[in-house]
This record gives structure tokens, C-alpha cells and sequence, in this order.
């Protein structure tokens, strides 16, 4: 009775080594699907003129399309998307228009009970319109002063009340947030609440279905306007967890992944047979703010004080050359005009090397020979997370105690704008200097108490004049020179503190072709266009 | 034994409303607004304030609690506060993932657990003994996500046998069997482990009793002495623990649902965490409570069923 028993158990392993596999994993993009896997849980909305979130603007990106675009792996540079040209402005009675002349034959995806339709000024008229309603667009406040009509089917006109240099009109109408254009019949049609999840535009992909917590559908869209796209269709993958993304990547699943900004991360997977990395920008910026209406953080010495203490090499190490970047200015030179480089701020003495003799000092000046303590809270994202923890270790070396508190990552984002924290490290982009001074430096942005309140953690009022100088500029050389100079005054102030820029990483299968270089995506993913092919 | 099934279930209602009313005070504790969450930090405080108004948010904490249970009342479970998706459907659609995954990891940690645990008390004090007690230390001290990953790599990565993540495609069983195996094996192990050491411990103690040893001596084979006699003895509190381990398992699914990147009620309820989405979350809680309390009845039930004895008190 023993000895069969015996063999079988013995003999198991070999049996189902020798048969083999009980099913190979499925080939992922079957008939030229991409199955691309995004750092989410879910969707939160697929309305343009709401996706803020990463995974939400992949697919918006590859749904809608703007009157201009950033060209495809370059947001440096803009490019004819709708409109047949890019415009120039004129003056009529005295404001500012921009003309635009619709490309032919562009159709509408047809959606639910609308037929597929040629998309006209009507439109567009009707999504500018959308994108400047506070109550149908997060980003009204970009449309203010700007009115839209269409006087044919194929021309539509931008009206300004007040003018705009062409590198912060351009980004207004371009395939971003609100330059996005909606259809006008599907989005009537599905309204509001069906627009979150049913998105109906002209580009190269249309939507097929929503799993909640799964998966968004794309399929090709035959007639685009500019071909056919060589795929047959892409599937948004929500899975949070990263593990899961380069295991689905390393086991043929999944042919694009969004990976994790670390080099030991992106060294581990060069390694791997038949998997690329990609590291591009644009780079998310982190900077550490200082409440300046909070003592001792009222004071500059101090303020200076702590800037001395920190080390950007030392943030740096955290992340990696090369995934990371250190940035001298609030707004990314790389990036974006009006940055400030490293040579710029060494020339007027405001790169604060790390020097803890220096910072010693100024707090022995400021009263503070002992140091000080404070408390800040984190999210538990690993990319705040250990910037957070360094600036602990780092102010301690000169007396000053930073406790941390981990908390979830929407809990921290409440908590700062209720201006919990004195201390803030925030990691944003956004598409302008102009955004980035208004939101963060303009004291209409104060936290809590501005009149507009946003992301001015610092509480800083003293460069409004600078920044409304540079909007009303329409000179680009002038526009550039004004934000610099209000950046060299943040920098004087030593109210903001630029750590790094951390770039965008993302895994893929060999197999895929972008059909673009990647430089640079302001939709924070690789991007997938009509060009983009699966090579098996 | 009518009369305890009633009373069994009339004790499950207050315990049901009991947990749901928790349920529904702690999601709203938990810092951070949904409005924001659905919205992102670019919106502005009117659009905010629009959508808290269409969310309910603004009204007392009184008028939407009642709310709240007039639909569950209903069997309406509201729609996600973030895409505006019916709740009850979302969950229609994750619920069977979880279910097919605990009902698998039970199957795996009785099947496997069970012969195991009968084999090392037939062979008590020998190798096979000893091999078996070191496996099920070794199962109960690993944690679930760790085995998981573990399994991912050996099964589907270096032998590519198995898919690593994914639910299957929801209309192909075959395809949803294959995406079940590593998860469900994950799961299943833990309970395997402690399932084998009960059965072990609780044949060694059937197998000294007098009646054993009287049927031994009529002369039965001692294979239906083993398996007719001592395990239906030692199979008492073998279904306590596996109806115990099934309301665990539910709760460990989420981490399981989670790193296999499954479809299910636990990666539903992260999700739903994450983004402050109360509809979402209290229903699915409201839902695992359901289950806990309806295996913890099917248990019961179970148990007396196999020993009269607890009916008749």
C-alpha cells in the first residue's frame, strides 16, 4: 500500500515537467493590440477638461486632439493638429485674435446613438466654450479673456481680451487639458457623467469599453486623419502595483509598462532580454517650499540657513543620475523658457552650495545656535517619501529636527493646502512658466487665505507685479527675461528651494516602435500615435 | 435543529447593520475629500464645491446616513463618486473573481491540507513526518504576497507555464482557470499549512480512542479503520477551522487580488480607498461583511450538521 503511494508522489514533479507547460503564457497585443499598464487603480475621468492624472491624460491623449499639437516625443515644439497651420495673431479693435482654419475631412468618433460625423467650427466653438466653464473644466481659469466664434464651418476665431505672447497662447488651444477638443453631438449626448467614461474625439484611437478597475479599450480609428493607425487597437491596464506591471512586462502580458523612477530599478530591467527602458522628460519638478509666515521660517538667514544645510548631489543619489536631474529654478530650463541653469544663479550667487559651516552660521545670526524642530507630513509615495526623509537627515546635521509623518498620498495633498505643513516638497509640471509663478509664487495663490487659493505653500506676495508683467508680455525675449528675474527674486527671497526634476520611466517589450524619438511628453507617457506599431 | 437555524440567522441581522453603520462613520474619517480626489488639484474651488453638491457631501451626516440604508435596503448600492460607474454592477463584475479565488484557495488548503495532515499522523515520528511539520512552519510563516511573487517567478516567468497577472478573459473559463491557479495556490497554501497541522493533531487523538482500537481488533483494514472510522471523528473541528479560514482568506484576497493585479472585491476596496470614493468603499464592505457573516452562519450550520450534538445545546 505504501510503495504506490510512494512512486506517484515521487514520480509528480518529473510527470508535469515532462508534459510541459499546463498553458504558455498569451502572447501580449494579439493582432496588434498594445496592452500598455499604467501606475493606477482605476480611472478618475476621461473628460479632457478634467484628466489631470497621468494614466487618465494617456488616454485622452490618444482619443482627442487639439487645434495645434506638441510634436509627438518633442513638447518643445508645436505642430499643426486640427487647424491646417499654426496661427499668428492680429489686432482687431483693439484686442488680440488668433484665426484658425480647420483641416477637411477630420470625423468625429461616433458613440453611443451618434453616428460618426465631420467635425466642424461648431465644435470647436463648443469645446473652447466647455474648457472655460469653472463648472465643466478644471482649467477654466486658463480660458479667462477668451472668447471663440466661428464665423464658417471651417474657420474659428480666438479672441483675446488681452494679448498673449504665442508660447503662452500656443499651449492654450494645443492637445493638453483644455486645447483638447470635445465633439459637440456625443458629449450633448452622453453628458456630463457620461463623458467620465465614454470620451469621444477624433483621434487616432477611439474608445471601445470601461472595466472598472481593469482596463479602458481603444480601437483603431480607420478614418483618422492622418491614416490608419498601425495598430489594431490599445488596452489600458490599471494595476497600482509595480511588481505586477514588470512581471505582466517580463512574462510577454504586457508590451508597455510605467515604471518607477530609480536607477537601480531601470538597471535591474536593462538586463532583461527583450525589454527596453525609457527615460524622458519631461521632468516633474520637486521643490521644497518654506512657509515664510511661520517663525523662525520668516526669517532669510534662516530660510538660507537651511538651504546651505542641503545637498543636491546627496537628493540626487536617491533617484539616480540621469532618472533625476538637479534644477537651479522653479521653472525647469530644460524644459521650458524662462528656467533658469546652474551657471545663471552661480553668476548672481544664488545656487546656496551645500556648505553646513555657512548654515551653521546664519542660524547662530538668526538667534538659532541650537537649531529647531518641526513637523511635516509625506505621502507614502516612494518618490516624496525619501525626499522627505533626506531633508530630515540632512537639516539635522545643523540642529534642525524635522519629524515626518507618512500618511496616504491624497490625505497629504488635503493636508498641505490646509497649510499644515511649514515645510512643503511638492513635485508638479506644468506647461508654462507663467502656470508655474502664478500657481506657486502669485499671492492670489496663497494656500487657505488667497484670493484664488492654489499651491503658494510659501505664502510669498512679492513678485505678483513680475509675473502679471510677464503674461501681459508679448515680446518673447522680454516674457522670458521678466520670469527669470522673478525667479531670481524667489531665489534672493530663498522662499522655494528647487531640489530635482525626476524624468518619466517606462518599461516595453522590444517589440514596440513608438514611431517617435522620446524627448520630451507633457502627457507624462511615451506616446502612442498612429505611428506607433507592435513589430512580432 | 430548525430552531437553531433560525436563531442563527435572526443573530446575523443586528451584527449586519451593526458593521454597516461602522463602515459607513469610518469612510468618512478618513482625511481627504472626494470631490478633490475625483477632480485633481488643478480644479477650482467651484467646480469642487459643485461636484461635493452633487455627491451629497454638503447634506448632514444624519440625511445621507439614512440614505445610505434606504438603499441597501433597496439592494442600491449608489454610483462611484469618481466615474459615476453603478456600484452594484462594478461589483457584480469583481465578486466572482473573489469568489472563484477564495473558494480555490479553500479547495487547495483542504485538499491539500487534509491528506497531508492524515499522512504525518500515520507516519508519526518518521521522516515524512518531519518533512510534513516543516512545511506547514515554513507555510504558516511566509507571508502570502512573498509566496506569491515566489510562485510568479518560478511558474510563470522561468517555466512560462502559467500567465503572472491578469483575471483571464471573463468569457473563456479555460483562460479564468489559468489566471486562478498561481493566485488561488498563493492564498490557498497559508491555510494548507495550518489545516495539516490541525488534521495531524487531531488524528493522533482519534486514532488512541477505544473505538479505534475496537475496530482494529474486529479485524477491518486499516485504511477504513484510518479514513471511515478516526478521520470523520477528526473532521469536526477541521470544518470549524476551514470555515474560519474562509472568511480570512476573503480578507487576505486583497493582497493576493492586489500583486497578481486579479480583478476583486479587495482590489476594488483599495481602489476605492485610494481615490475617497465612500459609495464604492461602504458598499464593498457592507458586501465582505455580508460574507463574513454568511460563512460564519454556513459554519455553524456545518458544524452541527456534523456533530448533533450542537444543535440540540
Amino acid at each position: 500500500m505504501r510503495r504506490p503511494i510512494a512512486l506517484v508522489v515521487m514520480l509528480l514533479p518529473a510527470t508535469a515537467l515532462a508534459l510541459g507547460p499546463l498553458a504558455g503564457p498569451r502572447a501580449a497585443g494579439a493582432a496588434g493590440i498594445l496592452k500598455l499598464a499604467q501606475l493606477s487603480s482605476d480611472l478618475q475621468t476621461l473628460d479632457p477638461h478634467f484628466a489631470a492624472t497621468t494614466p487618465d491624460r494617456s488616454v485622452v491623449d490618444m482619443v482627442f486632439n487639439g487645434l495645434i499639437r506638441y510634436k509627438p516625443g518633442d513638447g518643445s515644439v508645436f505642430e499643426p493638429d486640427l487647424a491646417t497651420a499654426l496661427p499668428t495673431a492680429r489686432v482687431a479693435d483693439g484686442k488680440q485674435v488668433w484665426t484658425f482654419q480647420l483641416r477637411k475631412g477630420v470625423m468625429c468618433h461616433g458613440s453611443e446613438g451618434v453616428p460618426t460625423y465631420p467635425l466642424t467650427s461648431e465644435d470647436v466653438v463648443y469645446s473652447l466654450q466647455k474648457a472655460s466653464d469653472k463648472n465643466r473644466s478644471a482649467y477654466a481659469a486658463d480660458y479667462t479673456g477668451m472668447t471663440v466664434d466661428a464665423p464658417d464651418a471651417a474657420t474659428v476665431r480666438v479672441t483675446l481680451d488681452h494679448p498673449l505672447s504665442s508660447g503662452l497662447f500656443y499651449p492654450k488651444v494645443a492637445n493638453y487639458s483644455g486645447g483638447l477638443i470635445v465633439c459637440k453631438k456625443p458629449a450633448e449626448k452622453l453628458g456630463a457623467d457620461g463623458l467620465k467614461t465614454h470620451p469621444a474625439g477624433t483621434g487616432p484611437f477611439m474608445f471601445k469599453s470601461y472595466t472598472p478597475q481593469e482596463r479602458v479599450v481603444l480601437v483603431a480609428n480607420p478614418a483618422y486623419f492622418r491614416g490608419k493607425p498601425q495598430l489594431d487597437g490599445v488596452e489600458i491596464r490599471y494595476m497600482p502595483d509595480l511588481n505586477s506591471r514588470e512581471l505582466g512586462l517580463r512574462n510577454g502580458q504586457l508590451d508597455v509598462i510605467n515604471g518607477t523612477p530609480d536607477k537601480a530599478w531601470v538597471d535591474g530591467l536593462k538586463g532583461v532580454a527583450n525589454v527596453k527602458v525609457d527615460v524622458f522628460g519631461v521632468g516633474e519638478v520637486a521643490t521644497l517650499f518654506f512657509r515664510t509666515t511661520t517663525p523662525p521660517l520668516d526669517k532669510p538667514e534662516v530660510r538660507k540657513a537651511l538651504a546651505h544645510a542641503l545637498d543636491r548631489q546627496e537628493f540626487l543619489a536617491l533617484i539616480g543620475q540621469g532618472i533625476a536631474e538637479p534644477v537651479y529654478s522653479p521653472v525647469p530650463a530644460k524644459f521650458l523658457p524662462g528656467g533658469l541653469g546652474e551657471k545663471e544663479v552661480q553668476a548672481r550667487g544664488l545656487d546656496y552650495p551645500h556648505d553646513l559651516v555657512r548654515a551653521k552660521k546664519l542660524l547662530a545670526d538668526a538667534g538659532l545656535p541650537q537649531g529647531f524642530s518641526l513637523e511635516v507630513v509625506t505621502s507614502e509615495l516612494p518618490g516624496y517619501r525619501v525626499l522627505y526623509e533626506s531633508l530630515q537627515a540632512q537639516l539635522a546635521k545643523v540642529g534642525v529636527k524635522v519629524a515626518v509623518k507618512v500618511v496616504d498620498h491624497a490625505t497629504m495633498h488635503s493636508l498641505i493646502r490646509k497649510d499644515a505643513n511649514p515645510l512643503v516638497i511638492y513635485i508638479a509640471w506644468r506647461p508654462n512658466a507663467d502656470v508655474y509663478l502664478t500657481q506657486f509664487f502669485h499671492s492670489d495663490s496663497i494656500v487657505v487665505s488667497g484670493k484664488k487659493p492654489n499651491v503658494n505653500f510659501a505664502h510669498y506676495d512679492r513678485i505678483d507685479g513680475l509675473v502679471e508683467r510677464a503674461r501681459a508680455e508679448t515680446d518673447q525675449a522680454k516674457q522670458v527675461q521678466a520670469w527669470k528675474d522673478a525667479q531670481l527674486k524667489i531665489l534672493e527671497d530663498m522662499v522655494a528651494y528647487p531640489i530635482q526634476y525626476q524624468n518619466q520611466v517606462y518599461a516595453r517589450s522590444a517589440a514596440v516602435d513608438y514611431g517617435h524619438e522620446l524627448v520630451s511628453v507633457l502627457a507624462l507617457y511615451p506616446g502612442i500615435t498612429e505611428k506607433t506599431r507592435l513589430n512580432r | 435543529m430548525l430552531r437553531y437555524v433560525a436563531s442563527r440567522i435572526l443573530l446575523a441581522v443586528p451584527v449586519f447593520l451593526g458593521v454597516a453603520t461602522i463602515v459607513f462613520l469610518v469612510v468618512r474619517v478618513i482625511p481627504g475629500d472626494p470631490a478633490v480626489a475625483a477632480l485633481g488639484d488643478y480644479a477650482s474651488k467651484e467646480a469642487v464645491e459643485a461636484l461635493r453638491q452633487r455627491m451629497g457631501l454638503d447634506e448632514p451626516l444624519l440625511v445621507q446616513y439614512t440614505r445610505f440604508l434606504a438603499g441597501l435596503a433597496r439592494g442600491d448600492l449608489g454610483r462611484s463618486m469618481i466615474t459615476g460607474a453603478s456600484v452594484r454592477e462594478q461589483i457584480a463584475h469583481a465578486l466572482p473573481y473573489t469568489l472563484e479565488l477564495t473558494l480555490g484557495a479553500v479547495l487547495v488548503g483542504a485538499l491539500l491540507g487534509i491528506p497531508v495532515g492524515v499522512y504525518t499522523a500515520i507516519r508519526r515520528n518518521r521522516l515524512a513526518d518531519y518533512l510534513g511539520r516543516v512545511f506547514s512552519l515554513a507555510g504558516l510563516s511566509v507571508p502570502a504576497f512573498y509566496l506569491g511573487i515566489l510562485l510568479t517567478l518560478l511558474v510563470a516567468l522561468r517555466l512560462g507555464w502559467l500567465p503572472a497577472v491578469g483575471g483571464g478573459d471573463a468569457a473563456d473559463a479555460g483562460d479564468r482557470l489559468r489566471h486562478l491557479v498561481l493566485p488561488a495556490l498563493t492564498l490557498g497554501l497559508v491555510m494548507t499549512a495550518s489545516v495539516a497541522r490541525l488534521t495531524r493533531s487531531a488524528m493522533l487523538g482519534v486514532l488512541r480512542q477505544d473505538y479505534v482500537r475496537t475496530a482494529r481488533a474486529k479485524g477491518l483494514a486499516e485504511g477504513a479503520v484510518r479514513l471511515r472510522h478516526a478521520l470523520g471523528s477528526a473532521l469536526i473541528p477541521i470544518v470549524s477551522i476551514t470555515g474560519l479560514w474562509a472568511v480570512s482568506l476573503i480578507g487576505d484576497s486583497v493582497t493576493v487580488e492586489v500583486v497578481f493585479a486579479r480583478p476583486g472585491l479587495g482590489k476594488m476596496m483599495v481602489g476605492a480607498i485610494l481615490q475617497r470614493d465612500y459609495t464604492a468603499l461602504q458598499s464593498v464592505m457592507v458586501v465582505y461583511t455580508a460574507f463574513v457573516v454568511g460563512i460564519n452562519l454556513v459554519t455553524d450550520l456545518a458544524y452541527a450538521w456534523v456533530d448533533p450534538r450542537v444543535s440540540r445545546g
